[in-house]
């Protein structure tokens, strides 16, 4: 796998692009996801993952092959996704209360069912509960959220990708579930 | 029952993979003797379920050809030169 990959970048470095068009199909599907789930919006993570595909190819220079390029490639997507939350109004974060409610925050609100997660995930409306749970993080604990549960990657992967310490990447994935939990953990 | 605090912390390991079998069996003792904490540890790991069993979404199928198409056009000259 490695390298394929290796060969490829060799050969776009040359210039040709019809190895970069391998690359990208190899790696869309984890890209846009990884772009979803920091987004929430299938038209965002698209334009964000296919940006972060340009912002790769142009800069594909600097790449450091010491590094998995997955991994330079999701730090790429990552941080766009950061900058493009940055942007956008904040949002409610998942203890703000809701305004004409006293100590309720907004998941509180939402049904408690008993079913099994799987049982209870096949409502649409469910994912979206989970997606929006997501979304409430703030964006530190959302990217290893989504790294590590989304993209399915070792703690070392994410540290690397991030550029921050283990032990970093520990605390805010336990904060992170933390947070969830007060919000899925009774679904 | 308030129950220290690292007992948290240790369940945090564990869903980390990266407990010692010192510490996981403090927390194995633990959980057996109180439920509240047995039931905090439960959801956690509900939670994880649910954040893993996010329905599976793809891009468009024109997704690469897109991203082709964005690319700097002086590199498709190189290319017509090899």
């Amino acid at each position: 796998m490695e390298t394929f990959i290796k060969k490829r970048i060799k050969a776009i470095k040359k210039g040709d692009q019809n190895a970069y068009a391998e690359i990208v199909e190899l790696y869309k599907d984890k890209v846009y996801r990884l772009c979803y789930r920091m987004l929430g919006n299938r038209h965002e993570a698209e334009d964000a993952a296919q940006e972060a595909f340009v912002r790769a190819y142009i800069n594909i220079h600097t790449y450091n092959t010491n590094m998995k390029f997955s991994s330079w490639l999701y730090r790429i997507a990552t941080n766009l996704s950061i900058d493009k939350i940055r942007k956008k109004k904040p949002s409610v974060y998942l203890d703000e209360e809701v305004s004409g409610t006293e100590g309720l925050t907004v998941y509180s609100q939402l049904p408690s069912t008993e079913a099994s997660p799987e049982e209870t995930l096949e409502s649409l409306e469910l994912q979206e509960t989970v997606q929006k749970a997501i979304e409430k993080l703030p964006e530190k604990y959302r990217s290893v959220i989504v790294l590590k549960y989304i993209e399915d990657l070792s703690l070392q992967e994410i540290s690397e990708i991030l550029d921050i310490p283990i032990g970093t990447v520990k605390t805010r994935i336990h904060r992170g579930r933390e947070a969830l939990r007060k919000h899925l953990g009774h679904l | 029952m308030e129950c220290p605090n690292h007992i948290i912390k240790l369940m945090h390991d564990y869903l980390d993979d990266d407990i010692t079998p010192d510490d996981e069996r403090e927390l194995r003792e633990h959980l057996q003797q109180c439920s509240a904490c047995a039931h905090h540890f439960n959801s956690l790991k509900r939670t994880i379920a649910f954040i893993q069993h996010a329905s599976h979404i793809t891009p468009s199928s024109n997704f690469t050809a897109n991203v082709m198409a964005r690319l700097p056009k002086e590199k498709k000259m190189v290319r017509l030169g090899r």
